[in-house]
């Protein structure tokens, strides 16, 4: 019945709308409109009946009528990345190929305000407990717009620090491998447990200003990725000191200029580590960025920069925790880089673009006095490569990485990459 | 004595209880018609034969759902108002061609959840006079905006296909 009202309307609005032009012939015409009815039955076989198959906010039907695909209120989106390092000393590192990440997202629509967004990830193919693949949560949470100037976002989210923390997908940077300033000082990708007001004050101007789960210094373990280790992931997540983020970021066609800010206590009333009951061992990360793509160049530059209160103790307390005298914590920590690209080549969707990034960082800047840093987490990185883009979503990237201080972990990457 | 935490969530708890939803409907898609024009003419259609669609799904990547395409024109001049997703919600654009070339260009209505840059005139404007090339691509380059990647994308996509509808009107 359903059926026959359909068709009846596809009918009705045919020889109600004016039609001018040579037309088609009546056999093509009676084709187009078969095409059209099937289309419909289609959806209708595919929707249950109760639920729109269009936004509430879509202009009236026929005032669109053109290259709109069915849109549910429920979306699945993802990205992911296979990669190939090749080192040029095998004595001290493994050549290896991986599928680095498998990563899904899904989003639901409520109504026009209230939406759910969600990112999770698989990495490194498989995940049990005898192999090194982790499956995780990067982003949940729901997102209430209001309007341009103010919206807010509550659960599992991004912290906007950086570039590449908030748009990581593959095709959307240069490099087999995310940047190590972006991974190792911003603990890329990062995400914490919270609430988040977000809108724009001007044109291109957009601000975030947020309170959200913070970092443990109990957990760290590793120096060489700065205060990484320490973050907790809303897995379980200590909350007895929660952190406060600000960011601004300008973005018009062809330019980004931003930073931001992160800031809170890691002692968290020694829940990981007694010895850190009544530490505050604030921490303050933050970074200014800007990038220029305009016409073939694309260029990017980025300086982040981490202090660790009460460094002294929680190093203390790490070592007489675990017995190894190397987890010395940083009291400061920081890294630049600076990156130009430019696209040699262009036909439709496809284009090739070489790029070189020089980047310093250094995990353990300073430490408390009396320990010593680790002078491999002092290190300078040229990555030099290219990116062969098949498709605005799907990427072949080469590169090769000249490491300055530990020249050991020199290699040649390949990569392919996808999202969408 | 609270925390700055505190202050924070205290501050967002007091704001989102004054919270009003709004639509992000930047333009009626009448009253741009309208504007263009300074009256509203009839609306006229434009059947997708089989090469149409095939065109068009060369250029937006997958098939049109709808295949009898309506449209504005008086003159040299039509109006095209299309839809198409960039990440996971669909983006509303008008387009007004004169002579074959892109008049001005307006996002309508926006939903995603990032990239809404895409809407403001100084990302618009690139689109000004842009022609369709004989490969389906933009006769000029679309500076695009860091975060807004797919929306950008979709936009060009929808402005190469106002173009080609725009094209196969006068043709038919």
């Amino acid at each position: 019945m359903s059926i026959l009202r359909t068709a009846t309307g596809v009918f009705a609005l045919t020889f109600g709308i004016v039609c001018t032009a040579a037309e088609p012939t009546l056999e093509e015409k009676l084709q187009i409109l078969q095409q059209e009815i099937d289309n419909i039955k289609a959806q209708l076989a595919k929707s249950p009946p109760q639920q729109p198959t269009q936004p509430a906010n879509a202009p009236a039907a026929g005032a669109n009528a053109g290259a709109t695909p069915t849109v549910s209120n429920t979306t699945v989106g993802g990205y992911g990345e296979f990669t190939y390092n090749k080192y040029r000393n095998t004595d001290v590192n493994n050549n290896q190929a991986d599928l680095r990440r498998f990563v899904l997202f899904f989003g639901h629509r409520f109504n026009d305000s209230i939406r759910f967004y969600s990112e999770l990830e698989f990495e490194h193919a498989v995940v049990s407990s005898g192999d090194r693949g982790e499956a995780e949560l990067e982003q949940a949470f729901i997102d209430y717009r209001i309007n341009d100037a103010a919206n807010f976002k509550a659960g599992l989210f991004l912290i906007p620090l950086g570039i590449l923390n908030e748009t990581h997908e593959p095709p959307t940077y240069y490099g087999v491998e995310r940047n190590f300033v972006e991974t190792r000082i911003i603990p890329s990708t990062w995400r914490e447990g919270g609430l988040q007001l977000y809108g724009e004050f001007a044109q291109g101007l957009k601000y975030n200003i947020g309170v959200s789960t913070g970092f443990d210094s109990g957990k760290f373990d590793d120096p060489a990725f700065a205060i990484r280790s320490a973050h907790q992931e809303l897995q379980l997540a200590n909350a007895n000191d929660l952190s406060v983020h600000g960011a601004l970021n300008y973005r018009a066609p062809g330019i980004l200029a931003g930073a931001g800010v992160f800031t809170g206590n890691t002692g968290q009333n020694g829940a990981s580590n007694a010895a850190l009951k009544g530490v505050s061992g604030r921490l303050t990360l933050w970074d200014v960025h800007a990038k220029y793509f305009r016409g073939n160049w694309d260029l990017q530059a980025l300086y982040a920069r981490g202090t660790l209160g009460d460094a002294a103790q929680i190093t203390n307390a790490l070592i007489a925790s675990s017995g190894n005298p190397n987890l010395v914590a940083p009291k400061v920590f920081d890294g630049w880089y600076t990156q130009a690209a430019y696209h040699v080549w262009k036909k439709g969707d496809m284009s090739l673009t070489p790029f070189i990034r020089y980047e310093r960082f250094n995990t353990q800047q300073e430490v408390a006095e009396g320990f010593t840093a680790d002078p491999l987490n002092n290190e300078r990185v040229i990555t030099a490569g290219m990116t062969f883009r098949l498709h605005p979503q799907v990427v072949l990237k080469a590169d090769y990485q000249k490491f300055r201080t530990d020249s050991t972990k020199d290699r040649f990457n390949l990569g392919l990459g996808y999202m969408f | 004595m609270p925390k700055l935490s505190d202050w924070v969530l205290i501050s967002f708890l007091t704001l989102s209880a004054h919270a009003v939803a709004l639509e992000q409907i930047y333009q009626d898609p009448e009253v741009f018609i309208s504007d263009a024009f300074g009256t509203r003419p009839q609306p006229k259609v434009l059947w997708l034969t089989s090469p149409a669609q095939a065109e068009i799904a060369r250029i937006l990547g997958h098939p049109p759902t709808q295949l009898r395409q309506r449209y504005w024109a008086d003159g040299i001049k039509s109006v095209w108002i299309l839809e198409e997703i960039g990440k996971e919600e669909p983006i509303t654009a008008g387009f007004v061609i004169a002579n074959g070339r892109i008049d001005h260009a307006r996002v309508l209505v926006y939903r995603e959840s990032r990239g809404s840059e895409v809407r403001y005139p100084s990302f618009l404007r690139q689109f000004k006079d842009a022609t369709l090339t004989s490969d389906a691509q933009l006769s000029r380059a679309i500076d695009g905006i860091s975060g807004a990647t797919l929306s950008v994308s979709a936009l060009e996509r929808l402005a190469r296909v106002a173009l080609y509808l725009d094209r196969l009107s006068r043709r038919q």
